[in-house]
């Protein structure tokens, strides 16, 4: 295992990160956000303001504050003003409908809530006093809402001094270790609801030095962050960035991609950072292209979130800057964001690998002896190091089962080559029985990619009594004019007979979780949909 | 222009608006109210262009033209007068 650096030894806990860069660079710029370019020394200010409101609320170590909120400024105080009041940050999706912030709130037993007004009406309509919210602190004009009792104004809270002479607010440290509880993030669950994977500080301390030394990030450095904050790799932008004293540019308008390339040249980017999707989108329908030249500052891309198929990788590669590097990453919730990332040097080698072991992290495919498999047999991915979570928030059978053995077990299936590259070849729970084989769908869709037909495609299994599965694809076709006969005759001409799919279907997009990866559930549904409307 | 916005309003309510507590005037930002995302831009361009006959340029899919029905119209309009002038010049 390659040990970790630390940036700092002294630092322990999250919000430490924030604290030693406003001491170090207290007037540089830590977050733009449209025209709001906000100071470390700023948000450290306002975060210790929002801490004491809290405090002063009965705030005791360890309980649970939920963080309902887009990227923004007030995000970001929001994260660190909780852990520096000894709380517990829990960001949620802001995709949540009624249901899923009951569960959140119920679930975390959660008192206080951060929102902002672009919410008034989920939480209005979601009865969370009945849940045991008694307080929100919302963000935007006046409030409407009548509901919890409690309401006030994030501005008032995070603005007005706590009256301690400009004193650095301290609490943690006297109060809160390492193994404390820093955040909980839900991750989707196929069944028994969604989890919440509980973080330590020094989970997210380690994993973020190592993203630090691997990805070698300064003060110098600038990053774009379309991601949102509430998953763990939108969350691991910001603390790196905190951490070394760079800055955040936060842009929520991804959907209009020459937006954020412009962004990205006006402000000296020298980081981006996306999933699957973000690049097939820009690849797509994006001037990236022609902006490409604009691009100097740009150090690096990385990628995460899921496997990106190989042609959209080299597309990638073809359209990029020569002098930007492609990161390719691999992680989970469960080990506070990163597991493992390829070496740029090693992206034209090995292309379809997930690398190496990030510092501070051991990997190994595990058979199913529970031994390390040998080089090139398909098993489980499984981790372990000082980021792996210690559990699921109330769900113990769910823990015991993904930390079986002292591994954290990813769920994936693996292989490791004899350079010691790991290879993913699809989740486990997306394998498919077809006739007498088992298939990874990732396969025969990468071979899909390949074809150029595609903006996005997916291959599925639909329920067949003779062969268990029957596979079919829905696809996005990069062209109008793309037909049916002309996939099935590529698929025919690159696929061994039991892989080709027996049907495709157009749609106009994929659907996708919020996380941007692609929800295979909601795929066969809307396959199946389109079937029964034939 | 009226015409215009009525159809795409049409086809953002049949496509997009399955939240029925969400109420949209023609000014409001259709990314801040969670009404469209990347893929719904993706189908409101593919729309524009195959119901106008417009091409849009990748560099034009920004929120001064797409992120309103308002804006929508307005650039529609616009393209199809550059069109019109074009044409009439040849």
């Amino acid at each position: 295992m390659i040990p970790i650096k630390p940036i700092d030894p002294a630092i322990s806990l999250v919000h430490h990160f924030l604290e030693r860069s406003v001491r170090l660079y207290p007037d540089k710029v830590a977050i733009v956000h449209g025209k709001a370019r906000v100071t470390y020394s700023e948000i450290d200010t306002r975060a210790d303001n929002l801490a004491h409101h809290l405090l002063s609320m009965g705030v005791q170590k360890g309980d649970r504050i939920a963080l309902l909120m887009e990227n923004c400024v007030e995000y970001v105080i929001s994260y660190y003003g909780i852990m520096k009041a000894g709380a517990v940050a829990v960001p949620l999706n802001s995709d949540l409908k009624v249901e899923g912030l009951q569960y959140a709130i119920n679930d975390l037993e959660a008192r206080i809530l951060i929102s902002s007004s672009r919410f008034d009406k989920l939480i209005s309509g979601s009865a969370l006093n009945t849940f045991g919210l008694t307080h929100l602190i919302r963000r935007g004009s006046p409030s409407p809402l009548s509901s919890p009792d409690n309401v006030v104004a994030f501005d008032s809270v995070s603005h007005q001094s706590s009256g301690v002479d400009d004193q650095e607010f301290s609490t943690g440290s006297r109060e809160l270790s390492d193994s404390d509880l820093a955040s909980i993030i839900y991750t989707s669950g196929s069944t028994g609801g969604p989890k919440g994977v509980m973080l330590t500080h020094r989970n997210i301390v380690d994993n973020t030095f190592s993203i630090c030394q691997y990805l070698h990030l300064t003060e110098k450095d600038i990053q774009m962050c379309v991601l949102p904050f509430f998953y763990v790799m939108g969350k691991s932008l910001l603390n790196t960035h905190f951490a070394v004293g760079g800055t955040v540019v936060v842009n929520n308008q991804f959907a209009f991609p020459a937006t954020v390339l412009k962004e990205m040249i006006t402000e000296k980017v020298t980081g981006f950072s996306g999933v699957p999707s973000t690049f097939a989108y820009l690849l797509h329908r994006s001037p990236l292209a022609v902006s490409r030249d604009k691009l100097a500052s740009l150090r690096y891309v990385t990628q995460a979130g899921g496997h990106m198929s190989k042609a959209i990788k080299e597309q990638l590669r073809r359209v990029l800057p020569s002098h930007t590097e492609i990161v390719i990453m691999y992680g989970a919730t469960e080990a506070a964001a990163r597991l493992s990332y390829l070496e740029p040097s090693q992206f034209a080698d090995k292309m379809e690998s997930i690398g190496k072991a990030i510092p501070g992290v051991e990997l190994m495919v595990m058979n199913e002896h529970g031994k390390e498999a040998a080089v090139g047999e398909v098993g489980e991915l499984v981790a372990r190091g000082s980021n792996i979570m210690p559990g699921y928030l109330n769900k113990p059978e769910a823990t015991n089962k993904a930390l079986a053995n002292g591994w954290y077990h990813t769920g994936d299936q693996a292989y490791r080559d004899e350079e010691g590259f790991f290879f993913v070849v699809g989740r486990q729970d997306d394998l498919l029985k077809v006739g007498g084989h088992r298939l990874s769908p990732q396969e025969i869709e990468d071979t899909l990619m390949e074809s150029g037909l595609f903006v996005e495609a997916v291959v599925l299994g639909m329920p067949d009594e003779l062969l268990g599965n029957k596979l079919v694809i829905l696809a996005v076709p990069s062209s109008n004019s793309c037909t049916s006969n002309e996939v099935m005759s590529f698929c025919a001409g690159c696929l061994p007979k039991y892989k080709v799919p027996s049907e495709v279907r157009f749609v106009k997009n994929l659907p996708k979780k919020t996380s941007g990866k692609i929800d295979r559930k909601a795929c066969l549904a809307l396959f199946m949909e389109a079937d029964r409307r034939e | 222009m009226e015409e215009i916005k009525k159809q795409i309003t049409e086809f953002i309510a049949t496509n997009f608006l399955f939240d029925e507590s969400i109420t949209l005037s023609v000014e409001d930002s259709l990314l801040e109210t969670g009404v469209i995302d990347s893929t719904g831009v993706l189908e409101l361009v593919a729309f524009i262009e195959e119901t106008y006959g417009i091409k849009i340029e990748d560099e034009e899919i920004v929120p001064e033209n797409l992120d309103s029905i308002n804006n929508i119209a307005l650039y529609i309009s616009q393209k199809l007068s550059q069109v019109s002038a074009g044409q009439a010049a040849n």
